[in-house]
């Protein structure tokens, strides 16, 4: 793809005197939305104050859709910031801290006006932005600072944990915005801990570990990657499973069958999902076994996280 | 005392409960026994969840109608029902200067242990919630997982018959969420507390709750049981399946459909069924292997109290802001 | 031997009782007060003045010891009369150190909870917002008890049974001076205290403000009383007020620059009212909803 048309990381670090911030991240991220995830400290505060260009790589470079941070007006026009952070100037309604915003970036009065209102529509907060922000909620909070990175009409959009405190209908229509932006060709950029919600909404993931990036990409095609040091894993619930265990067992690829404590199921591992999947539906057929559920047990963000980053001596 | 042959007093007893804040409605006549052993308080941030919870601490009183906890009246038995409460509340709240064990002991002798059963007591809890060493360490050095812990801690080291959680995951990384979740349930699963969990997110509700309260501008949108809702969804099913043609999935789903069942194509590509009675899932599996298609997953719906919640907010208005 | 599971358990021991619950503040306040060697060692010096006390009235009762000093019994009296002037300058320099303890130990007490929003805390318990602040106050109470009544009663018993029948019952005011005069500060300068913590959130601006409070009001009051040439001027000042009610208490001369007695006492309670009401704005469970 095109580099003019990605966020491009070319060997970036980044430290604070001494203190890691991010080391030698290469990293080039396509349209569409991508999740950002990795413990409290792993670097994912950094990354996102380079992609805006708020932060100068200590070395390396960084593009943003062909821009760099050298020319700071340039990109601030297309990049959206919204922090895990509250930061309002005291006194400001809603419409205010927004349209001021705006003005700050140039645009005219009526423009300003316009876009303003164009954002508060977007995020549902038209009955509330005559308030002052000192007296919104915390789920109004963080909607007014997602208003405030997508008025200008971004083409990066970059959210620091933005479902933080949201109740489960703002859930999800963030979640439907996110995709309605992403469908337009914005690069939406997304950290979050909810894992489940990462798998969910991502288009690829980024997983970061101690100012590494330990695994990028579209997650089924990361855990296809790691299948040979963690096979995958899956619960087959069924009327049989010895007999499945015996069928199964027949094909290399498959490294493990264990019977289910409950006796009715059985927990595969095998190295090469793909030719499993396949062979299931062949046995399943041949031999007449009823099938309750089939569940892979590690095939989500959860899991890869789990081998990727717990895996690995970061401490929980 | 219970007197033999009366059931047990539901954990929350709510009648015709009001209350108002500042001149304002917020709790309008809610009405309801609350029983199961972890219960899901679900709703929009300006419901009223963190002002019922509050109510039913005594830190507002109601200006209409009742509340009971395991029989005990919130307005003139307040005492005593504090004395069987734990809470946890959401937002950051600590004694700042103390360590951790300094500041569980504290609480417990404050809810009336004699000061060596507090610390024993303290040491007890901070070993179950997993702070080792901290323990000796200021509560003011502790990361955001530690500080959710030691909040933890300091409602269970009394001892409480019931428990209020407000969002416990807040702000906790993958690990430390999943371990508080496995620490709710087993606190759940030991019978000796009702665990009332406030949270925004469904899927930790699902995970832990069997009973589900669903507030909506100060009222009752919907209370229900989870157990029965999950026993009643045995036809219907969630797949997920991989092909190598492309647009595999919607004519899957088409040569679903034509076999008789109903079919969606949901969010991830992620196929949605109802299975009539004359089918069964071997049925699915012929028509995945003549198509050559991995049936990457097959479940019974997972989002029951996604669909629940959402049902509930229907009507006049989100009672959102 | 039991085998303890590591799982959650209830608590089945015995409770302490109710009306005690709030002493539980004071111990731990302490044990993180004590800590400080800077106070300790004022601790200790605020109590030199009642040792110096004690050796007056023992040297009084012990002619070989006064020898010692090279004076009589008379010449005693002349420099260090023991009366009621004598245990009023007790109350009053034990009254000033009571302010320096006030202004070391009290911003630490109430701010750190209000900041870190630990009232939920305390009143999730059986623990009501009286018994924090009754908590809270006995932290002060007991510290300054011991510095001023304690030791004060001590001397007057001690003065009473070297002096032998009669002293104390003719003396009274002077017992009711040191007893009643020492609660009426104890208890003002706690509330005051308390207040001021309440409503700064950081202990150093609490003890600044504290010490403003105190000073500046005097400085005020003795302004006002310059510019209108009255003495009712001084009711503002704190110090100034309690020394009138000692000065009534001990029935000794006011003099000229002290308020009257009678304005002193409404002073008095109209502050504790006022410090009474700013703590229950104060002390809530919940953040007040703008």
């Amino acid at each position: 793809m095109n580099a003019d048309r990605q966020v491009v990381f070319d060997n970036v670090s980044k430290f604070y005197g001494e203190v890691l911030g991010i080391n030698r991240v290469s990293l080039s991220v396509p349209p569409g939305i991508t999740g950002l995830v990795g413990p409290n400290g792993s670097g994912k505060t950094t990354l996102m104050n380079l992609m805006v260009g708020l932060l100068q790589p200590t070395r390396g470079s960084v593009r943003v859709l062909g821009m760099s941070a050298d020319h700071p007006e340039e990109l601030f026009r297309h990049v959206g910031y919204a922090t895990q952070y509250d930061g309002f100037p005291p006194g400001f309604t809603g419409y205010q801290f927004i349209e001021s915003y705006l003005r700050i970036h140039g645009f005219e009065k009526t423009e300003a006006e316009a876009l303003t209102w164009k954002a508060i529509e977007r995020v549902g907060l038209v009955e509330a932005a005559g308030r002052k922000v000192a007296g919104y909620s915390k789920g109004m909070r963080q909607r007014i600072k997602l208003a405030q990175a997508i008025a200008h009409q971004p083409s990066v959009l970059v959210l620091d944990e933005p479902l933080n405190g949201l109740d489960p209908m703002a859930r999800a229509e963030v979640i439907a915005l996110f995709r309605e932006l992403a469908d337009g060709g914005l690069h939406v950029i997304v950290s979050s801990h909810i894992l489940h919600e990462v798998d969910l909404i991502s288009d690829q993931v980024v997983l970061l570990n101690g100012g590494y990036v330990v695994a990028e990409g579209a997650i089924s095609g990361v855990r296809d990657e790691m299948e040979e040091e963690h096979p995958a894993q899956v619960l087959i619930r069924c009327s049989r499973p010895s007999l499945l265990a015996s069928r199964v067992f027949e094909h290399d690829h498959v490294v493990e069958a264990r019977i289910h404590d409950d006796g009715k199921g059985l927990l595969v591992r095998t190295r090469d999902a793909d030719k499993f999947y396949l062979l299931l539906n062949q046995v399943v057929l041949d031999n007449d076994l009823t099938v309750e559920t089939v569940m892979p047990t590690d095939s989500d963000v959860n899991a890869v996280y789990q081998y990727l980053i717990v895996g690995n001596g970061e401490k929980p | 005392m219970p007197v033999a042959g009366l059931a047990a007093p539901p954990v929350i007893d709510l009648d015709g409960l009001r209350v108002k804040l500042g001149g304002r409605p917020i709790l309008n006549g809610l009405t309801a026994s609350l029983k199961g052993r972890c219960i899901g308080l679900l709703g929009p941030n300006v419901a009223g969840k963190t002002t019922l919870l509050h109510t039913l601490l005594g830190f507002y009183p109601p200006s209409e109608g009742t509340a009971r906890i395991l029989g005990l009246d919130i307005r003139s038995q307040l005492r005593e029902v504090r004395a069987l409460l734990g809470y946890m509340p959401e937002n950051d709240a600590f004694i700042a200067g103390l360590t951790g064990i300094r500041f569980v002991r504290l609480m417990a002798e404050l809810s009336g242990l004699p000061p060596a059963q507090a610390i024993e007591r303290a040491h007890e809890v901070l070993f179950y919630v997993g702070l080792g060493e901290a323990r000796y360490r200021s509560v003011d050095s502790y990361s955001l997982g530690m500080k959710q812990l030691a909040k933890l801690a300091q409602a269970l080291v009394h001892g409480p018959k019931v428990l209020f959680l407000d969002e416990p995951t807040n702000g906790l990384d993958p690990p430390a969420r999943e371990r508080m979740l496995r620490l709710i349930r087993d606190i759940r699963d030991t019978g000796e507390v009702n665990v009332i969990l406030s949270s925004h997110l469904l899927r930790d509700v699902e995970e832990c709750c069997e009973e589900v309260l669903v507030l909506k501008q100060g009222e009752i949108a919907v209370y229900c049981d989870l157990e029965a809702e999950r026993r009643g969804n045995r036809r219907f099913l969630e797949m997920e399946i991989r092909a190598e043609a492309d647009g595999e999935h919607a004519a899957f789903a088409a040569a679903v459909e034509s076999l008789g069942c109903e079919c969606a194509v949901g969010a991830r590509q992620r196929l949605k069924l109802v299975l009539p009675d004359n089918l069964e899932i071997r049925d699915l599996y012929r028509l995945a292997s003549e198509r050559q298609v991995q049936i990457r997953r097959l479940d019974y719906k997972r989002d029951s109290l996604e669909d629940i919640f959402l049902k509930a907010m229907e009507g006049s208005g989100n009672g959102r802001l | 031997m039991a085998v303890y599971e590591r799982s959650y358990g209830r608590y089945t021991g015995p409770a302490t009782s109710e009306a005690s619950r709030f002493l539980v503040l004071p111990r731990y306040a302490y044990e993180v007060v004590f800590k400080s060697k800077l106070f300790a060692g004022f601790l200790a010096l605020c109590f030199a003045p009642p040792f110096f006390g004690l050796l007056i009235i023992y040297l009084y009762h012990n002619a070989s010891a006064l020898q010692l000093f090279g004076l009589t019994p008379e010449k005693l009296a002349q420099i260090f009369p023991i009366g009621g002037d004598f245990f009023f300058s007790g109350i009053w320099i034990q009254g000033a150190l009571s302010f320096l303890l006030v202004l070391f130990v009290g911003p630490a007490l109430v701010s750190p909870d209000l900041r870190n929003n630990g009232l939920p805390l305390y009143l999730s318990r059986p623990f009501s917002r009286t018994e924090y602040v009754l908590g809270k106050m006995s932290v002060l109470v007991i510290l300054l008890s011991a510095i001023t009544w304690v030791p004060g009663m001590l001397l007057l018993l001690l003065q009473g049974y070297l002096e032998g029948a009669g002293w104390l019952a003719r003396n009274w005011r002077i017992t009711l001076g040191v007893f009643v005069g020492s609660w009426v500060w104890i208890i003002y300068l706690s509330l005051f205290a308390l207040a001021v913590s309440a409503w700064m959130k950081w202990k150093p601006v609490a003890r600044v403000t504290l010490a403003l409070l105190f000073f500046v009001l005097m400085g005020f009051g003795g302004a006002i009383s310059g510019i209108l040439n009255t003495r009712w001027g001084m009711v503002v000042s704190s110090w100034h007020v309690i020394d009138a009610v000692w000065v009534s208490l001990f029935g000794l001369d006011p003099g000229s620059t002290l308020p009257p007695a009678g304005a002193s006492w409404v002073a008095l309670a109209g502050g504790c009212l006022i410090f009474l009401w700013l703590l229950s704005r104060r002390i809530r469970a919940y953040e007040v909803v703008r």
